[in-house]
């Protein structure tokens, strides 16, 4: 399919536009697209400006491999499995910390909205809580909880736990009185408050809080790894260092961004779906 | 006499008093030592905290040996030892210690690095185990579940060859990766047995009450450990600073096994809190010794033995892909003086 042909199902002109030139194509591409292009073309300088610096500085490779280096590892270790097996590792813990830390900060985030001496009491302990390096915490949880998934899973939702919880009751209490005195003229259980009223006001917030956690859990994950694991991401890491092989941190750390960014696409696209309320009483189609 | 007269001489007895105190002027140039622009300013890296364990160089320093070899030595305690062997390796820092291992691992990526003194004799690497465990040689083992702090490092490579000792692989045994936490682990009955520094956590489990027991890697294999490590960059352009670094860091280990006790006040000044726990530190620097002494006229000499014993653990572990040239990785030139 050609440019002009594509345009024209994308926007449903009428106009035939073979005979634009390239940019005025371009210029009639969705924002979406343009930042897209626009994205692939920075990553593509960043790359080739990478490459120049390692020719021109003659730097050695355990310092700063060059991205032919680092995509050569990358193959390697994505042919013989190590590099799934490991990513999937971290992100079953990213997943269950999100889970854990967004369903407890929100349902303490409910608590401490509704009661003012719920928050009075409790609200030292957990900006304390927010205070305490990870790094710090990490290996107590390894004690507490043992080796294994679960103490990654907890320094993962611990990372996750503050943004939501903050947000959660914000957006609580930014729900507006007169829909809230409006609910309650028209006798809405408090049932009916919370899943029609409550929930939607707030979730905007919610998904703001949600958007910071999601890139943070990748970053909790890797430090409980870091502190003791024999499997994950962070390993690797860890064992990629031991034997001076930089190309391979590379390769893990590009692989945690990667997560970490498709993890916030997904949240930017829950809002958009979640969200679509607020675009307007007709609901657009969605091109993704 | 009048109040102002006696006033008059008191102040006067006072300012000749200050005038005879004041130190006597410094000569430009001390003849005995060497004068500012003789000194070399090196840093050594150190892969941990202010530690007991790294006395000898707290002696040397103490007793002078760097400043009489011309050596103005500065400690850097910033990174661990795979950071200090980078930055030696990109000539960013001249000296460090490092163990044999990560010198193989370090030229098999291409940073030239060599190994010039041998210090600590045998591999201090050990597994430990409550009594009750009965675990008495590497073959018992099996089945076992062992914590040690990660699957990477000194520990994991010790413990492969401890388990090879016994007959035993990787897989005939449970790891479990726990971060530094092996004394509470064991104690805890988390783990069967915990991979540990023979001259550390045992010393600290015993002092503790527990009975437990040891099984040195050292007594099962014999591996190149720890020492001091340089850049080719160094040895090419001034060996000269290579010779007189590893000579006035010999002094301080022989001084130190002839004079623990000497070693160990001197230590106080460069460990903070050594004096808080002076009697598992004192105990953890005399566990520590056996690991550097050696017969008569072997101290800081390597053997290259051990380093082949080393090199085909890594080589077994596929650590290593291929054999590195052992020749270029240590040498034994600087050790006579």
């Amino acid at each position: 399919m050609d440019l002009s042909t594509w345009i024209k199902k994308e926007r449903k002109l009428e106009v035939e536009t073979p005979h634009l030139h390239r940019p005025a194509q371009y210029l009639l591409l969705s924002t979406r697209r343009q930042n897209f292009l626009w994205t692939v073309l920075s990553m593509f300088l960043a790359i080739l400006l990478w490459d120049l610096f390692v020719r021109l500085t003659n730097v050695p490779p355990f310092i700063l491999p060059s991205p032919r280096l680092v995509l050569e590892r990358f193959l390697q270790v994505l042919q013989d499995g190590s590099l799934l097996r490991h990513s999937l590792v971290t992100l079953q813990e990213v997943l269950a910390g999100l889970a854990l830390g967004l369903t407890t900060a929100s349902a303490l985030g409910y608590l401490l909205a509704k009661s003012r001496w719920a928050e009075r009491l409790l609200a030292p302990y957990i900006v304390a809580s927010q205070s305490i390096p990870t790094v710090a915490i990490a290996p107590l949880l390894v004690i507490w909880f043992g080796p294994g998934l679960f103490s990654k899973v907890l320094t993962s939702a611990l990372i996750v736990f503050f943004p939501v919880l903050v947000n959660s009751i914000v957006g609580l209490r930014s729900v507006p009185a007169d829909l809230r005195d409006l609910m309650r003229s028209l006798h809405a259980t408090r049932w009916q408050m919370f899943t029609l009223l409550e929930i939607p006001a707030s979730l905007p917030v919610v998904l703001g809080g949600l958007r910071v956690g999601a890139t943070l859990s990748v970053i909790g994950a890797v430090v409980g790894e870091f502190v003791g694991a024999d499997q994950g991401l962070g390993f690797m890491i860890n064992r990629a260092r031991g034997q001076y092989d930089t190309a391979l941190v590379f390769v893990a750390v590009l692989t945690l961004v990667a997560m970490a960014l498709a993890l916030y696409g997904i949240v930017v696209l829950l809002e958009s779906r979640l969200l679509s309320w607020r675009n307007g009483a007709e609901k657009t189609t969605q091109t993704v | 006499m009048s109040f102002q007269s006696i006033a008059r001489l008191i102040i006067a007895a006072l300012l000749l008093t200050a005038c005879a105190g004041s130190p006597s002027p410094t000569p430009a140039v001390s003849p005995a030592t060497p004068t500012e622009q003789t000194m070399e300013q090196v840093r050594l890296g150190m892969g941990f905290i202010p530690n007991v364990q790294f006395a000898p160089f707290y002696v040397a320093l103490e007793k002078g040996y760097f400043r009489d070899a011309g050596i103005d030595l500065v400690i850097d305690y910033d990174l661990d030892e795979v950071g200090n062997v980078a930055l030696v390796g990109n000539g960013d820092r001249q000296f460090t210690v490092a163990s044999a291992e990560q010198i193989m691992l370090a030229r098999s990526q291409g940073l030239p690095v060599v190994y010039v003194l041998n210090w600590w004799r045998n591999y201090p690497v050990a597994v430990a185990a409550l009594a009750e465990a009965n675990i008495h040689t590497p073959a018992d083992l099996a089945g076992k579940t062992i914590g040690l702090p990660g699957l990477f490092g000194a520990s994991y490579i010790g413990l492969i060859a401890l388990l090879e000792s016994g007959g035993l692989a990787e897989s005939d045994v449970k790891l479990d990766a726990i971060g530094y936490n092996q004394v509470d682990a064991l104690v805890t009955g988390r783990e069967d047995a915990v991979v540990v520094y023979t001259n550390n956590e045992p010393v600290q489990l015993k002092l503790r009450g527990y009975d437990v027991t040891v099984l040195p890697v050292a007594d099962y294999a014999q591996l190149a450990s720890n020492g001091l490590v340089t850049n080719q960059e160094t040895i090419d352009q001034n060996p000269d600073l290579v010779s007189r670094m590893v000579q006035a860091t010999l002094r301080g280990i022989s001084d130190t096994l002839a004079n623990p006790d000497e070693a160990f006040e001197i230590s106080k000044k460069y460990v903070e809190g050594l004096d808080a726990n002076a009697d598992v530190q004192r105990e953890i620097l005399q566990a520590t010794l056996s690991f550097w002494d050696a017969e008569e006229g072997e101290l800081g000499a390597s053997d290259p033995q051990a380093w082949e014993n080393m090199q085909q653990i890594l080589l077994d572990m596929e650590l290593l892909s291929e054999p590195v040239d052992l020749d270029k990785a240590f040498t034994n030139a600087f050790i006579e003086p």
